[in-house]
């Protein structure tokens, strides 16, 4: 987004400086992204919320104000408020503003120690389509270890929303959107981050390491240190997780200018792209896939006997197992062994049973020779490849003989036929799409559809894995009334769930079944309810995807009763462009009503 | 129906789904190895094997939570205290690598202890059955064994 009257807000600055003692370089970019400061109409205002922050009762606005308090905290010999403040300090003693050395502060110094910080991570955590929270996949930092071991020993750092007490209330995301929770840092071991989104949640994490000098990987720490003391008012959809981060990456870097890219929405997936394009900022990229993947990719590897042994396995019927060549049983068992862990946390299983199959699996293991053959899944489609998250879009199309134009955009996310390269496959999430349509013949133009909200989860169903499939929608639409042949919009509601088979990598069936609600003056009586049945398929390639689908809808309205066939197809131009077709027939009240259109899709 | 019922009934439903939260979670450290915590929770484990030192104070305060098992959230202490706080939080994979010979978990516990890995892998994969003697083994117990089977 663009600053506007920039160079009011610059006059200002300017203003307020001359009138200071002496000339401090609070205009400095590196001051300003330390104090988390952003250029608004007339001058600055600070991001952090809590009052401890800013230090000068004018601080938060006047950056000024708050070197000068600042300068003056450090001639004072509050050492206890000192301790809060180490990144300060260092920018203090860069520019020769500070004399004193920085007092000793335990605490601070035992998070150092605890810490033993030789590098940084940013970690990307893909989409959790079980958790409406997660929907759009989090992003966290990692201050790397220098401890001997492994990474596994290193800290996540995470800021998120205190939402405790509110997850259940029918006012949790207004709240949310609205800025009600406090927003706060939050500080665990790798492993825990590993366990909760790898093993617990079944998500992958991309871990993007940092390149940075020694000089700002210690603001960095001090940075974090002084903004976890802090709490900030979460907004969902801006001031977020991956938000907040961008803010740290500038005050530890002011020319990467990252949170001026995120004054609108910001979507985690488009942060890990930002700071992705920064040149010299990534200096290299690695893996870590969910459980899930980590199975799956394993049964791939089996052979048939294998695979069998391994379904007696998990059911504690080792037979199987035992009776594979010597080579072939370690596999088997630390693949059953892993799926019962699974099995675990989806709450399939008793703990029970679960320690009683945990136990005799790895015994069995144990038996078997040391060492595996199955080879570990390593390399996966980076979501910074991916499409990017905005939309816009025009088209041709034909509806019943009469020709028409279309407009669209949507600011969020992707759907089942977009190029699905680093998305999860099978889920799809379309928010506030819009169309605008000018018919040709009457030469009108009017507002075709607001896609409010679409959600969908496509999870194939196996001997191994068994999610259930989903899809919520909601939208405005124009709709024709077959009988009157009149116009209007109509609010319609649908929740629907069901299964997923499929056949290989790139063939999906589906069927949901469904309950349906339209709301709208233009209809006969004013609403209907309805249920839905629908069957469709997905086909995904490299180039080209393609959904077909037919459903059924019983309503209490002759108008709600349809049968809609539905056909889109797009083949992707490049990462970013799309041509799309889409056939549309539905059936109402004994009338047919076509519909064709194909579009250019841009995203951006 | 009530019709506004029917049309806020539809735009509360999908604002319940459209907010992404991020929310903190609250399901606290290791969950993946709840199922082989002891029965009387962490600290008083803790207290009962920890010769070097105690917890250390929230320095952080209630903005900066926890993992729910050390109360800093960090990897902290000696080593003893390292090893059980890494085995109970990761208990499972450890199981694995055990009865496997090989793993990150077993990397991590040679460099807690500043061993070869290699000696600690094969040490734990002939020792799985002393290590892990029944399905009902926790952490204190883990930990306590594989001391005793590295210091042999």
């Amino acid at each position: 987004m663009k600053k506007i009257l920039p160079a009011l807000g610059l006059w200002f600055l300017t203003c307020t400086a001359a009138y200071a003692d002496k000339p401090l370089p609070a205009d400095l970019p590196e001051w300003l992204a330390l104090g988390h400061y952003q250029k608004k109409w007339f001058g600055y205002k600070g991001t952090i919320g809590s009052d401890n922050f800013y230090l000068s009762p004018k601080g938060k606005t006047n950056p000024t104000k708050e070197l000068e308090a600042t300068i003056a905290l450090f001639q004072s010999d509050d050492t206890e408020k000192q301790c809060l403040f180490p990144a300060r300090y260092m920018f203090l003693k860069k520019h020769g503003l500070v004399s004193a050395p920085f007092p000793s502060c335990a605490e601070f110094e035992q998070f150092r120690e605890d810490l033993r910080p030789a590098g940084m991570t940013l970690l990307f955590t893909d989409a959790y389509m079980n958790n409406s929270s997660s929907l759009f996949g989090h992003t966290l930092l990692r201050v790397d270890t220098a401890r001997k071991g492994t990474q596994l020993l290193a800290h996540g750092i995470n800021y998120g929303a205190w939402t405790q007490g509110y997850e259940n209330s029918f006012l949790y995301a207004v709240y949310g959107l609205a800025g009600f929770y406090p927003g706060g840092y939050t500080v665990k071991p790798y492993y825990d981050v590993i366990n909760t989104y790898n093993n617990i949640e079944n998500r992958d994490i991309w871990e993007y390491n940092l390149d940075l000098t020694p000089e700002e990987l210690d603001l960095f720490v001090a940075h974090i240190w002084e903004v976890g003391q802090t709490t900030t008012p979460y907004y969902f959809f801006t001031q977020n997780c991956s938000y907040m981060l961008m803010e740290l990456f500038d005050a530890v870097r002011p020319e990467l200018k990252l949170a001026a890219d995120f004054e609108g929405q910001t979507i985690p997936l488009d942060t890990i792209k930002a700071v992705n394009a920064r040149e010299g900022l990534v200096k290299s990229v690695n893996y870590r896939p969910s459980r899930q993947r980590k199975i799956r990719h394993r049964i791939k590897q089996m052979n048939e006997r294998q695979y069998d042994a391994f379904l007696d396995a998990v059911t504690l019927d080792l037979t199987g197992a035992q009776n594979l060549p010597e080579a072939e049983k370690a596999d088997v068992l630390e693949t059953a062994y892993q799926y019962v862990q699974y099995q675990y946390v989806a709450g399939d299983l008793a703990l029970k049973d679960y320690r009683q199959k945990s136990f005799q699996l790895l015994k069995a293991r144990n038996q078997a020779a040391a060492g595996q053959t199955f080879d570990e899944l390593k390399e996966g489609q980076n979501p910074v490849s991916s499409h990017d998250s905005m939309m816009a879009s025009f088209g041709i199309g034909v509806r019943n003989g009469d020709f028409f134009e279309q407009l669209s955009f949507r600011p969020a996310y992707h759907q089942v036929t977009d190029r699905g390269y680093g998305f999860l496959l099978g889920a799809e999430i379309n928010f506030l799409d819009v169309s605008f349509r000018h018919y040709d013949k009457h030469d009108k133009y009017v507002l075709d559809k607001l896609n409010i909200l679409q959600l969908s989860s496509f999870s194939p169903i196996d001997a191994v894995f068994q999610a259930a499939s989903y899809r919520i929608g909601l939208d405005v639409s124009r709709q024709v009334n077959p009988k009157s042949e009149d116009e209007g919009y109509v609010l319609n509601g649908n929740v629907g769930g069901g299964g997923t088979f499929a056949l290989n990598d790139h063939l999906w069936f589906y069927g949901l079944s469904s309950a349906e609600a339209a709301y709208g003056g233009f209809l006969p009586n004013n609403q209907w309810l309805g249920a839905g049945l629908a069957a469709g398929a997905i086909v995904s390639f490299a180039k080209t995807a393609l959904q077909v689908e037919v459903k059924k809808v019983f309503a209490t309205d002759k108008i709600g009763s349809t049968l809609k066939w539905n056909l889109r197809a797009d083949y992707y131009l490049s990462r970013n462009r799309a041509l799309e077709a889409v056939v549309a027939y539905t059936q109402n009240y004994g009338k047919n009503q076509t519909e064709a259109l194909l579009r250019l899709k841009q995203y951006f | 129906m009530n019709k506004t019922l029917v049309a806020s009934l539809m735009l509360g439903a999908a604002v319940m789904v459209s907010a992404p939260a991020y929310a903190i979670d609250s399901t606290g450290c290791g969950l993946g190895s709840m199922a082989w915590r002891g029965q009387s929770g962490i600290l008083p484990q803790v207290a009962a094997v920890t010769t070097n030192g105690t917890f250390g104070t929230q320095t952080f305060g209630i903005t900066f939570g926890t993992s729910g098992c050390d109360p800093n959230g960090r990897v902290t202490g000696g080593t003893q205290k390292m090893v059980l706080a890494f085995l109970e939080n990761n208990l499972e994979q450890f199981a694995m690598d055990a009865a496997a010979g090989q793993g990150e978990t077993l990397t991590t516990l040679a460099g807690i202890m500043d061993m070869d890995e290699k000696t600690v892998a094969e040490k734990t994969y002939q020792n799985f059955a002393v290590l892990f003697p029944n399905e009902n083994v926790d952490a204190v117990d883990v930990t306590l064994k594989f001391y005793q089977i590295m210091k042999a």
